[in-house]
């Protein structure tokens, strides 16, 4: 199809060509066309198929306000043809067709709409039940959008920012762009996003003069240049906002061009207020067949002209609701398109300048007449025009029909933001009966329409957003606001529900194929209001949210209930505006946390996995068991990285009140060069964490939190003397020291070559705390415990010395066989000496005597006065409560996996953690079981995942499982 | 065994040309294609204190007072103080030589090593963190230098502006946890790959800083 090439609002480049293919046929367009606008100069109509019927679509807004023409591009499933920009190369494919999209074998679907009426998926096919996943199938087969492998890998590039604005005004248009400018003024930072490539609105292909008599589109153009000019507007162009957020945080996302770093990227502004400038669509005209191919909107249809230099046909009728529809005739009848006939739904109201013009141009208008079906096979061939009373009915023939019934204000981002809407008999619009704080509405969307009045109302809203932010522009706010009471006032508008058919083919919902029928079959059924309707018949629940259906779905709901309420439109839900999830994912980063010693760790062969917000490395080799591990430290020596353990300075004169208070010990009692272990408790006496306490001098002390728990230590231990006014200090040092745990049975002869200090067990004997250097460099506190249940060391240094220490333990160990060993390995080398950890062997209602720590509660200190002693007292001679036990299988060949149940006519426990323990030959592990099944040598039923029902049993046998006395950790 | 070194969170993709053995520490001075900027800096070496006190608007740390509000900082004789909350401020030592802040003072708590460090400066700087944070750095509402905290890249920060100009330049500080060194800077680098964003050596930062205090300093850049 040729182009005219010759008009001042054309968008496309035609020196700079684009190839691309449809359904694997090459096709040429331009730089600035959709990939829609290209195939549909390339003679394209039929763009895809409907959801359930099969129906041919085609295109119908240009703004991609339905699924009509989702295409495959590229292998990227629903992308909007008509929102798209046309790359080079670009393939292109139709959906939801079986053949192609002219010739689609599914067609006839469109015949059996009678075996589906609204819901039947709800009611039919559903008994015998055991029909339905059979039905399911086949339902999902023949309906549905695009497709996507399972194993699709998106791709594309993708960003994310955050800018941040005084103003953030939605909508690019001329309401948009003067309500920038008026905010700017104040020298206000305002951030202005539009959906199109290019600023301007409805101002941008339209000829109509402006107050001084130059064309529309000069005049958008004008005021694209005057922001651009200005610095303290940042414009982002081909931006969807997508959410509204409290306190005025606004989502958007931005496709990106040739020239930019990134193909889609998400945005998201905090603002202090926000203009919503966001303009009207085109109400949908309902009557029969009214989305053929070859229907569509007069905007569309005149934008393809004035912005794609594409006539959208040769013989047009019109029938439309709207002076823009009027506008829209003569400025394609000037364009070459015959007009036939202007049918305009309004008795009365047109723009009498308009009738004139039409008159003048020999077009006829019929006023009070309406289409009532488009005649035709895969595109429009005539159409049947009716008064809106249907008593009268003539048919015409054409190629296009330019349909619309009104216009609707594009209100998604108030209803995101939770603007109350209700219907308003003027205008015909659903406008908000009151806005949240700090955003203002402005242009079209308010009903008005006389183009000095949009910009004034822009410039209103923009000053008003300014002032929201503190701006001192009251005397400027009152001109603007007697400016624009001056102007023409909302307009008044089309009040047409339905031409005047029966409905079985007038689609409310193109994406979903939802008629007026459906809607009818729904209240026939007693579904009364839009949001149960909406669910029901599933309009307005595709991709277009309310889009086509959102304005018509509750006029066309009260017509037929008779409702004498307000009609109220349905809820729309972020995104907005469809977008990928690749894009929301932004650049993809997972923030995680390395210990000091990972690179040596990686170097060893560690396998690393996610714990928290740790790397950790849980095996060095690919045995999971960790055999050869966990048989080094029990023979030789290993070293353990134990950074990620919380580490805290707890310093001032009231430090030891802050301890007494947390934890359950009596901290009085710690004493310098000793190691106190205790626990803390919540107020109901479970367990949240436990680790150990030094004093190293006066008031300061130093303690050790478990991993999960390090981040949370400071706000507990504050919150919990939150009334007390004491005077101490909480650091954490989490991040700033590293810890590694030599341990075995050659623990002390590797750290003899390279400690400063004694360390035989004498000079530092278990449980013992110690501040000496290692090589007489790298200052180590150091801590003699027995978590895996041998001799070792815990050594603390600051984390920039770690690499060091650890490459100097790895080499004076080497003869004595020292090797790493991961997180998997201390877990089992743990168990067998029956050391808990928490969140594995407690959950939320374990408490402290559950676990058998109770040896740790201080009984002595006030229980007032300590964290869950209240509850402990009172849980103390409780007897129905989960205790913690030890279990021997009575099939010795595998342990059951965690998390196994434990039954007999119910639940009664699970498996804590279980091994087949290399070190005693035996499959043990710890379970927590209620009370009653704790005593030795009861047998418990364990039901394991996949076993097919097959129970496997073990004893309650007394831990530990390994040095019972303690013996090795003592040595 | 090679000689006892400590060891920043911080491995650049690029190669030192010039390093500097400081309390073993080894410090690069300069790296290789560092570019005309915006520019990352490894600070991790530089001291760096916590200081708790109930009274903490009295205290003096290196004989500055601490700024009385929330959020504001004061950068003299280059040591950054940056009062955090009512009974907390953050003490940076900027420059060379000896620490101004003795290590067991009391209520003062070494922490040069619980936090990566980092400074990220130049042209169109700003551009690079949008990146990366909602944290309004650039907010016309503050005077540099200014605190602020909270999240970027996700991970709680503490952030100093030190110096912003229209164009999107100047420059920050940017604390944040040790433990996510690895995964920061990779983030930071790569947000600011399209920006020109290079990583750099110490004196680059410190020019920059030096002459940030001649042409800066004024009611502008000191409460």
């Amino acid at each position: 199809m040729k182009r005219i090439q010759d008009l001042p609002t054309l968008r496309i480049d035609p020196t700079q060509g684009r190839s691309l293919t449809f359904e694997g046929r090459p096709y040429q367009g331009y730089a600035g066309d959709t990939v829609a606008s290209a195939l549909f100069a390339g003679g394209i109509r039929v763009f895809g198929r409907s959801l359930k019927y099969h129906r041919p679509r085609g295109l119908y807004s240009l703004d991609g306000e339905c699924s009509n023409t989702c295409v495959a591009v590229d292998g990227i499933p629903n992308v909007r043809a008509e929102t798209t920009l046309l790359k080079d190369g670009m393939r292109v494919t139709a959906q939801n067709v079986k053949g192609s999209a002219r010739f689609d074998l599914m067609g006839f679907m469109d015949k059996l709409d009678w075996l589906m009426p609204a819901g039947f998926y709800y009611r039919t096919l559903h008994k015998p039940a055991a029909i339905w996943p059979l039905a399911m199938k086949q339902v999902r087969k023949a309906a549905g959008l695009g497709i996507m492998a399972p194993d699709f890998k998106m791709p594309g590039r993708y960003d994310e920012i955050y800018p941040t604005a005084d103003v953030c005004v939605i909508g690019g248009g001329a309401a948009g762009m003067t309500a920038a400018l008026a905010a700017a003024e104040s020298g206000l930072r305002v951030v202005l996003l539009e959906m199109r490539p290019w600023l301007g609105g409805s101002f941008d292909y339209r000829v109509q003069p402006c107050a001084d008599g130059r064309p529309l589109h000069e005049r958008a153009r004008e005021l694209a240049r005057q922001v651009a000019e200005t610095p303290q507007i940042r414009c982002f162009t081909q931006t969807a906002m997508v959410g509204a957020y409290s306190n005025n945080l606004i989502t958007a996302f931005q496709v990106g061009g040739n020239e930019d770093p990134f193909d889609e990227r998400y945005i998201e502004i905090r603002a202090q207020s926000v203009v919503v400038a966001t303009g009207c669509i085109e109400r949908p005209l309902l009557f029969d067949h009214n989305e053929r191919p070859g229907v569509m909107q007069a905007g569309c249809a005149q934008r393809l002209a004035r912005t794609y230099g594409i006539l959208p046909g040769k013989e047009a009728v019109f029938s439309v609701g709207h002076d823009l529809g009027l506008e829209t005739a003569l400025d394609l009848c000037d364009l070459g398109v015959r007009i036939h006939c202007v049918a305009d739904c309004r008795q009365d109201g047109q723009d009498p300048e308009l009738l004139q013009a039409l008159a003048e141009h020999s077009i006829p208008v019929l006023t009070g007449w309406v289409a009532a079906k488009a005649h035709g096979g895969r595109h429009v061939k005539g159409v049947t025009l009716a008064t809106v009373e249907g008593t009268v009915k003539r048919r015409l023939a054409c190629d296009l029909l330019v349909a619309s019934a009104g216009l609707t204000p594009v209100n998604g981002p108030l209803i995101l933001a939770q603007a109350p809407l209700a219907y308003d008999a003027h205008t015909g619009y659903f406008l908000p009966t009151a806005l949240p704080a700090k955003m203002f509405t402005a242009g079209r969307m308010t009903g008005r329409n006389h183009p000095a009045a949009i910009e004034a109302s822009g410039r209103n809203a923009g000053l008003r957003a300014a002032a929201a932010c503190g701006a001192d522009n009251g005397a400027a706010r009152a001109e603007a606001s007697s400016a624009l009471e001056a102007l023409p006032g909302p307009e008044r508008g089309s009040k047409l529900v339905t031409a005047p058919v029966r409905g079985r083919k007038s689609f409310i919902c193109f994406d979903e194929d939802a008629t007026v029928k459906n809607v009818k079959q729904a209240v026939a059924m007693g579904f009364d209001v839009p949001e149960l309707i909406k669910r029901f018949t599933s309009a307005g629940t595709g991709p277009g949210q309310g889009g086509i259906p959102g304005h018509n779905l509750p006029l066309v709901t009260a017509r037929m209930t008779a409702s004498a309420a307000t009609p109220k439109p349905t809820t729309v839900r972020p995104p907005l505006v469809p977008t990928y999830l690749a894009t929301y994912a932004g650049r993809h980063h997972t923030m995680t946390k390395r210990t000091p010693v990972h690179d040596a760790q990686a170097a060893a062969g560690g396998i690393f996995r996610r714990i928290g917000v740790w790397e950790r490395a849980r095996y060095f080799s690919d045995d999971q068991d960790c055999r050869e591990e966990i048989l080094n430290v029990r023979r030789n020596v290993g070293l353990l990285d134990a950074s990620t353990l919380g580490k805290f300075r707890l310093h001032g004169p009231d430090a030891l009140r802050a301890l007494q208070r947390v934890y359950v010990s009596d901290m009085r009692k710690l004493s310098p060069g000793r190691i106190k272990y205790s626990a803390m408790c919540n107020d109901d006496g479970c367990v949240i964490d436990d680790g150990v306490v030094v004093k190293r001098t006066e008031n300061d002390y130093y303690f050790t939190t478990s991993t999960a728990r390090a981040g949370q230590t400071i706000e507990w231990i504050r919150y919990h003397t939150r009334y007390d006014d004491w005077a101490f200090h909480l650091v954490n040092l989490t991040d700033a020291m590293g810890v590694v745990n030599i341990a075995g049975p050659k623990a002390r002869q590797v750290l003899e070559k390279v400690a400063d200090t004694d360390v035989s067990s004498t000079a530092f004997p278990f449980a013992a705390y110690r501040e000496f250097t290692i090589k007489s460099e790298i200052p180590v506190r150091a801590m003699r415990l027995g978590f895996v249940g041998e001799l070792s060391y815990e050594l603390h240094a600051a984390s920039s010395w770690m690499p060091a220490l650890w490459e100097i333990l790895e080499e004076a160990g080497q003869a004595l066989g020292v090797k790493p060993f991961g997180v998997e390995a201390q877990n089992v080398l743990r168990m067998e000496k029956g050391h808990i950890i928490l969140g594995q062997e407690s959950e939320q209602r374990t408490n402290l005597l559950d676990l058998g720590l109770g040896f740790l509660w201080d009984r002595t200190k006030s229980d007032a006065k300590t964290v869950g002693a209240v509850a402990l007292r009172q849980a103390e001679h409780d007897a129905d409560r989960l205790k913690l036990v030890g279990l021997r299988m009575e099939d010795n060949a595998s342990a059951p996996r965690d998390g196994s149940i434990i039954v007999d006519e119910r639940i009664r426990g699970y498996v804590c953690t279980a091994r087949k323990s290399f070190t005693t030959g035996e499959a043990v592990g710890m379970a927590l079981v209620d009370a009653p099944l704790a005593g030795l040598g009861t047998r418990l039923a364990i039901f394991e995942d996949e076993s097919d029902g097959q129970l496997r049993y073990a004893r309650v046998v007394a831990m530990p499982f390994y040095d019972p006395e303690g013996a090795r950790m003592k040595m | 065994m090679h000689a006892i070194k400590r060891q920043s969170p911080v491995m650049f993709p690029a190669r030192p040309l010039q390093t500097d053995l400081r309390d073993h520490w080894e410090v690069a001075l300069s790296l290789d294609e560092e570019g005309p900027g915006p520019w990352l800096v490894d600070l991790c070496h530089q001291p760096r204190w916590d200081l708790q006190d109930g009274r903490v608007g009295d205290m003096q740390p290196g004989g500055l007072a601490v700024p009385e509000a929330p959020g504001a900082c004061r950068l003299e004789n280059q040591l950054l103080i940056n009062r955090m909350n009512g009974t907390q401020a953050a003490v940076w030592f900027l420059g060379s030589g000896a620490a101004p802040v003795p290590a067991d003072a009391a209520g003062y708590t070494d922490v040069t090593e619980a936090t990566l460090f980092l400074a990220l400066f130049g042209p169109r700087v700003f551009e690079v963190t949008e990146h990366l944070t909602n944290l309004d750095l650039g907010t016309p509402q503050r005077r540099t230098p200014f605190l602020l905290q909270g999240p970027l890249a996700h991970v709680p920060c503490q952030a100093v502006v030190l110096a912003r100009g229209e164009d999107g330049s100047g420059g920050m500080l940017l604390a944040c946890s040790r433990g996510y060194a690895h995964d920061m800077v990779h983030v930071i680098l790569s947000a600011g790959a399209a920006h020109g964003l290079r990583p750099a050596g110490e004196n680059r930062f410190k020019t920059w800083l030096a002459d940030l205090d001649r042409h800066q300093a004024g009611p502008n850049h000191r409460q």
